[in-house]
């Protein structure tokens, strides 16, 4: 391998600063490695065991109210036509970052398929194809190690923000996050204890916003200023930084979740993630479902209660149909009558809702009227 | 009115206008015959005695044909009422006038199309055609090995002078004139014998044609013997009367004297003659075009060649090239026998001419002696059904009675015809023929046991080869070249389609991509440059996926080249399922992958959808033995398509792992410490190891891979070892 490193060069700068859990990191992947040589030596097929990420291997657990990952692993065998170049891919993930905490850096997913790619000596064939071909890989080292991406010393981009009376402190710099301006405080990939810590609060809720645009709104309406509240937005789906933050910040701070999402199943099934955990991610529900959050809107009964014009329908497809009656399946909405009722009447409306289609009655509606008055009437579902 | 039309009709085809040639007539009156034409039909009623002469003579196919014709212009139905209903425009006394026999030869010159001649470019194959075809029977018949020259010469922009000659047994002096300039005259017809030759119009309509489109007389030199003089003649068919004119030696045709003497003579009229001791020489000069490719003089020879391997041919082509087709075997195949008819093969019609013709006194022995596998027991048989005295007179028998025997002849049980009189190219000799000419790297062929149609027996043999490049990939530069500037295609797009095998729309689109030409460009203007981009382009795109399956078909060892869409061959082959075979296939075509399959047809009297023998009628018996036959060739191709691909696989596994390996190694290494090279040399091991097993497990009758299953193919398949690709590409690097 041409980016092979000086191990004295890079262990120097390292050593000193490898903390507790990196050291527990380093560990599991020398572990990982060990595994293959003693296969070698005994000549028989080395092989890594998965835990299987898939809706087959999750179940809801009751009591605690989030997904779990279950016990299925799979198995992926270097001597397997169709697994060998997984193999290897996983095996060259784990090095990677072996790089990263040796280096003490972190890098993207994007930075480490960077890293990682190059043309396997002797042939004209790439390590990785696309991006797309590594961050599944990037997840599965995550759940064989049992290690966060953070451990690994890899993080996403950020795709969410925060406004409100918050102080924290983020990699040593205080920041206050109602002094953030239009754009907000721009929340990390990793926002574990060791990077930010929370320093002042004297909001008493949290207002979780679908995407920027709605954002947008209650900031410029001091919303969160009015309300004393903090203001997040996860940019759809929300990513693992945000969705971590909202965790720390609900169970650390004591702070309930109110979501605000648009009406159709892909606002379902947001509120979903960020109160049960992903199926995906199932292994790291833990650290992040709330399983208290509460969606407060929009709801199909919307277009009657705040007499919406036709102009703001936009009409279900087949899809929608689809994935609405698989989420009215999920176990922890199939229990729930107030969602059985939700769901029904989103499929008997036929059309979905944004949360932007709100600015038709008044701009500011959403900021002035609609939430307030939920929040008032402690009108959500839960 | 139904059987007079017939009988009329059909009497010239028979007997030519031989006795009552109208020579009185002139030509004007001629004409006018042809517009009554509808009205001549219609009287032609009122000689019941002509009918019936023709009758006697009743012949199958060419009788028809000419009934055709005798009809062809008409609306009778129209013109009759019409007449009636008002004046009457001519009177049955007028009609008469000018209602006389049509010679089979004016209908050919006027339908040539029938016979081949339908364009410059076909009529110079079938010329070829016909004579090749003739030479080889003559030889085959005589037990001489056969050595056939082929010369086409250009003789002016549009005229070719052709050339062929063998070293058969030669032609008796008296019967020239006819073979050369009489339609329809022939050994070949009245016999059940496999020949390629069928009918005897060929050669003759040949002549016909070049006399028509040039005025050049057709030249036959032939010689009999070493010290007897040849003869030649320079012969013009009488297309009114079918009947050969002799030009030289003031109708009575030249002799040429052995030695030197005959040498001069040879000078003197501009003819060619080979020194041999016998054979024959046919020079026919007519309007031509000369244009390489599918459906070509040179792809003719070429298919000749693989279906006639103890054939040597010497080709020389209007640009003087010469080109040797030699025989790669010395054994002349059997002689076929000729049979007699099986019983179930004829009709009623012609059992009541047999009967009436047959020299035979009784029932029992006109049946066991005019017809093939009928013994004493069986005839007797057939008589009891039909409720007829075993010693009735034969030539006695009414329409009734001969109705009854038909009846019972289809009911009694009567063995399969002979069929030693069928001689198939043969297995071993396919494969041979087929290896000579297309390159491949697997071979399967697979002669079928004889088999009946409608009383006639019949042979399919199909061969097939995989695998190897195709066409367009080893014309060289110069022959590109050439082709491009011979070509009329009008888009060089088409002209890839229509000169190659195996290039298909798809294939010709890539490969004009590949070269950065458009698809629009005329051939014949390309510039020096594109054409080495087109050559280079046409070497280098794979043509594997699109190309779709090449057919060679034959009858009786001649190669058909045209209307493939109407030949049951090609309808068996494209109804086949392929997949099955392993290869891809959309519905109701032809199958693709780089495959060439010949298949073979041998008859006593193959069934041709046309005169001239262009396609295979689809009898359901045909096609159910070249269904079979097809089967047979792709159960071997399969299992060789299944071991090459697991052949494949293997490698690929292999060289998957391998390549995967010392990244592996690598990145273990870098996590733990552990020496590389050491991870990788073990794991190296346990691949080795695992690979190993997988080849055992391949086998699934626990045997090792080795010569054994080569065996199993059988003996009828040649497997040609290709560098395998794969191994050599692994690159096993520590």
């Amino acid at each position: 391998m041409a980016k092979k490193r000086t191990a004295t060069d890079s262990n120097r700068s390292a050593n000193a600063a490898v903390g507790k859990r990196d050291k527990k990191t380093l560990g599991d992947l020398k572990n990982l490695a060990d595994g293959v040589v003693v296969a070698a030596d005994k000549k028989r097929e080395p092989f890594l065991e998965i835990p299987a990420r898939a809706l087959s291997n999750v179940r809801y657990n009751k009591t605690k109210r989030y997904i779990e990952m279950g016990g299925n692993k799979n198995r992926r065998q270097l001597f397997n036509v169709s697994q060998a170049k997984a193999y290897m891919q996983t095996l060259l993930v784990a090095s990677g970052c072996k790089r990263l905490i040796d280096e003490q850096k972190t890098t993207s997913i994007r930075g480490l398929y960077y890293l990682l790619k190059h043309t396997i000596e002797g042939t004209k064939e790439e390590t990785f194809g696309d991006q797309d071909e590594c961050d599944p890989i990037i997840e599965d080292v995550e759940v064989t190690l049992n290690s966060l991406r953070e451990e690994l010393h890899v993080f996403a981009s950020n795709r969410g923000n925060l406004a409100g009376s918050l102080t924290l402190i983020d990699n040593g710099d205080e920041i206050d996050c109602s002094r953030m301006g239009s754009a907000g405080y721009s929340i990390p990939s990793i926002v574990e204890p060791e990077i930010i810590q929370f320093t002042k609060c004297d909001a008493k809720f949290i207002m979780h916003v679908e995407k920027d645009t709605v954002w947008r709104r209650f900031n410029e309406d001091k919303f969160w200023k009015e309300h004393k509240c903090l203001l997040t937005h996860g940019s759809g789906q929300p990513p693992r930084g945000v969705r971590r933050m909202l965790s720390r910040l609900h169970h650390e701070l004591n702070l309930p979740v109110y979501c605000l999402l648009d009406n159709d199943p892909w606002g379902y099934y947001i509120y979903s993630v960020i109160k049960q955990g992903s199926i995906n991610l199932a292994f790291e529900s833990t650290r992040m479902a709330i399983p208290d959050a509460k969606y407060i809107g929009l709801r199909s009964i919307d277009f009657e209660r705040c007499q919406l014009s036709n102009s703001v329908k936009i009409n279900l497809n087949e899809t929608d149909v689809k994935r609405a009656k698989q989420i009215a399946g999920y176990p922890w909405f199939a229990g729930h009558k107030g969602w059985q009722k939700e769901i029904q009447k989103l499929l008997s409306n036929g059309f979905k809702l944004e949360v932007e289609s709100l600015v038709s009655k008044d701009i500011s509606y959403v900021t002035e009227e609609y939430v307030p008055e939920r929040l008032r009437e402690r009108d959500w579902l839960d | 009115m139904k059987h007079a039309r017939k009988s009329n009709a059909r009497r010239p085809a028979l007997i030519g206008v031989k006795e009552d040639a109208p020579a009185h007539e002139p030509s004007a009156r001629s004409t006018k015959a042809e517009r009554n034409g509808s009205a001549g039909t219609k009287s032609g009623a009122t000689t019941p005695a002509d009918g019936e002469a023709a009758d006697a003579k009743s012949n199958g196919s060419n009788g028809d044909g000419a009934a055709h014709v005798g009809n062809g212009h008409d609306e009778p139905a129209n013109g009759a009422t019409r007449a009636d209903s008002r004046r009457r425009r001519a009177t049955a006394e007028s009609m008469a006038a000018s209602q006389r026999d049509i010679s089979v030869s004016e209908f050919f010159a006027k339908n040539r199309h029938l016979l081949g001649f339908d364009n410059p470019r076909k009529a110079l194959l079938t010329t070829i055609k016909e004579a090749v075809d003739n030479s080889l029977d003559a030889c085959e018949e005589a037990g001489i090995l056969p050595e056939v020259w082929v010369h086409v010469e250009q003789t002016s922009p549009n005229r070719f002078k052709v050339g062929i000659q063998d070293n058969g047994p030669g032609i008796l002096k008296a019967q020239i004139p006819n073979i050369f300039g009489k339609l329809l005259y022939g050994s070949k017809f009245h016999r059940l014998r496999m020949s390629r030759g069928q009918q005897g119009i060929g050669i003759s309509a040949a002549g016909m044609y070049g006399v028509l489109t040039t005025g050049k007389p057709v030249k036959i030199i032939s010689k009999v013997s070493p010290r007897k003089p040849a003869h030649y003649y320079e012969i013009q068919i009488d297309t009114k009367k079918n009947k050969p004119e002799i030009l030289n030696g003031k109708g009575e045709g030249v002799d040429i004297p052995p030695g030197e003497a005959g040498r001069k003579v040879i000078e003197k009229h501009e003819i060619e003659w080979i020194e041999l001791d016998h054979g024959t020489r046919v020079t026919i000069e007519l309007e031509a075009r000369y244009q390489r490719g599918r459906g070509s003089v040179d792809e003719y020879l070429e298919e000749t060649a693989i279906a006639n391997p103890h054939v040597t041919v010497h080709y020389v082509d209007p640009e003087g090239n010469e080109t040797l087709y030699e025989r790669s075997s010395t054994a002349l195949p059997p002689e076929p026998k000729e049979i007699k008819p099986h019983p179930y093969g004829v009709e009623l019609g012609r059992l009541m001419t047999m009967l009436k013709d047959t020299k035979a006194t009784t029932l029992a022995q006109f049946l066991t002696t005019s017809f093939s596998r009928v013994s004493p027991g069986v005839a007797r048989k057939i008589c009891e059904t039909a409720k007829l005295s075993v010693r009735a007179s034969a030539s006695k028998i009414g329409r009734h009675e001969a109705d009854s025997l038909f009846q019972a002849i289809q009911q009694t049980k009567i063995g399969s015809p002979a069929t030693d009189c069928l001689v198939p190219i043969g297995e071993e000799l396919l494969l041979k023929g087929l290896h000579k000419v297309v390159p491949g790297e697997f071979y399967v062929a697979a002669t079928r046991p004889p088999a009946v149609y409608r009383g006639n027996p019949f042979v399919v043999e199909a061969a097939l080869a995989y695998g190897g490049v195709s066409s367009a990939q080893k014309v060289s530069l110069e022959a590109l070249t050439e082709l491009l500037s011979e070509s009329d295609a009008r888009s060089l797009r088409q002209f890839l389609i229509s000169n190659f095998n195996g290039i298909g729309p798809d294939g010709a689109e890539r490969i004009l991509k590949e070269a950065d030409l458009g698809q629009r460009l005329t051939p014949g203007k390309l510039k020096a440059a594109d054409i080495g981009k087109l050559h280079t382009a046409m070497r280098s795109v794979s043509l594997d996926e699109g190309q779709s399956m090449n057919v060679m078909r034959f009858a009786n060892r001649v190669p058909l080249q045209f209307q493939p869409g109407a030949c049951a061959i090609t309808q068996t082959i494209a109804s086949t399922n392929w997949r099955a075979y392993g290869l891809s296939q959309s519905r109701g075509a032809l199958p693709n992958g780089p495959v060439t399959i010949m298949v073979h047809v041998a008859s006593v009297w193959v069934p041709f959808t046309s005169e001239s023998k262009e396609a295979v009628a689809s009898y359901p018996e045909i096609q159910k033995e070249l269904r079979l036959a097809l089967q047979a060739v792709g159960r071997k191709l399969s299992m060789y398509l299944r071991r090459r691909l697991k052949v494949k696989q293997e490698g690929e596994r292999r060289s998957l792992f391998l390549r995967y390996l010392g990244e592996v190694a690598t990145a273990v290494s870098d996590l733990n410490k552990a020496d590389r090279k050491t991870v990788y040399d073990k794991l190296l091991e346990v691949a080795k190891k695992k690979t190993a097993e997988a080849d055992v497990k391949l086998d699934d009758r626990g045997r090792k891979i080795t010569e054994e299953e080569e065996e199993d193919f059988g003996s009828n398949v040649l497997i040609i070892p290709q560098a395998d690709a794969a191994a050599s590409s692994v690159a096993a690097k520590p």
